[in-house]
């Protein structure tokens, strides 16, 4: 029998990416004609056509939310999550300095737990509360990590990567988190 | 006539399929109908797009079907066309009926 899913990443990202009015409706289309697609060509030849309607689509969508405005109450809700997360870094910061004297522990091995922590939960939050949220805290968390390793703001010598690590994965938690608590709950391996 | 009477072209498109396809048509079919009959590759996107702006101008209306396994699970966003829609079409068939006259020839010998 022939492996009839899409594109995992694919869908993944149209997930991330879509507002709530087309996600379903888009998804939903897409795997329809994909399934159908793979009926009548190849594999290859049906996720080609897959990513090319993704990486064609997203652009039309997003535009068409921005327009209709939809963008404000999403940009709203990621400032609202970011203040939050901003609040919840800085109280297990201020709780962990305090718990912990060591310096290398407190400014080298605990930021990146804490950061990516706070990162996932803030993600988590914002999906909750609106899907196309999660992409405009992204993009805040990487601002945010760029503008602080400008500043150089790590008072402990620290290797490039460990830098560039926050700004890779602090936007990856922001996205990624949220999709992966929804597939286990549908798996239901979380009540 | 009103400005923003007129359709633009992929309004106008959408909203003849539509009328082709009858009432509960769903993006990939309104997608296909559009391919299959003059042989534009529209993104399912762009569909969607065109028909959310077409459902705030009072020109269509939706609602959601039943989800069904070979969407993995997800529900279908049906489309009809509703009267300012039909008259929209008649709008701008008029127009451009209008405006086509006597210049026909002139492009038939380019």
């Amino acid at each position: 029998m022939r492996r009839c899913s899409p594109p995992a990443f694919a869908c993944w990202f149209l997930e991330s990416v879509l507002p709530n009015p087309y996600r379903e409706a888009v998804l939903g289309d897409l795997i329809e004609e994909y399934k159908l697609r793979i009926e009548s060509t190849s594999r290859f030849t049906a996720s080609r056509w897959f990513w090319s309607q993704t990486c064609r689509s997203v652009p039309s969508i997003v535009w068409s939310s921005i327009r209709s405005g939809n963008w404000l109450i999403s940009m709203s809700i990621a400032m609202g999550v970011y203040i939050f997360m901003g609040t919840l870094k800085f109280a297990a910061d201020l709780m962990l300095s305090k718990l912990f004297s060591s310096q290398q522990m407190t400014h080298v091995i605990l930021p990146p737990i804490v950061f990516l922590t706070t990162t996932a939960i803030g993600g988590c939050a914002a999906a909750r509360l609106r899907r196309g949220a999660t992409t405009f805290l992204a993009l805040m968390v990487m601002i945010t990590v760029a503008i602080l390793i400008d500043l150089k703001v790590c008072s402990v010598a620290v290797p490039w990567w460990y830098q560039f690590g926050f700004l890779a994965l602090g936007p990856l938690a922001v996205v990624v988190t949220p999709t992966l608590f929804e597939r286990l709950k549908q798996r239901g391996t979380v009540t | 006539m009103k400005r923003g009477e007129l359709l633009g072209s992929l309004e106008y498109i959408i909203l003849l399929a539509l009328m082709r396809l009858g009432d509960n048509a769903h993006g990939m079919i309104v997608r296909r109908e559009i391919e299959e009959r003059i042989g534009r590759n529209i993104s399912i996107g762009a569909v969607y797009a065109t028909l959310e702006r077409l459902e705030a101008k009072g020109y269509v209306s939706s609602f959601t079907g039943e989800p069904t396994p070979e969407r993995g699970g997800r529900a279908k966003r049906l489309f009809r066309v509703e009267a300012a829609g039909k008259r929209a079409l008649q709008t701008s068939e008029q127009t451009i009926r209008s405006m086509t006259v006597g210049i026909k020839d002139r492009w038939g010998t380019a």
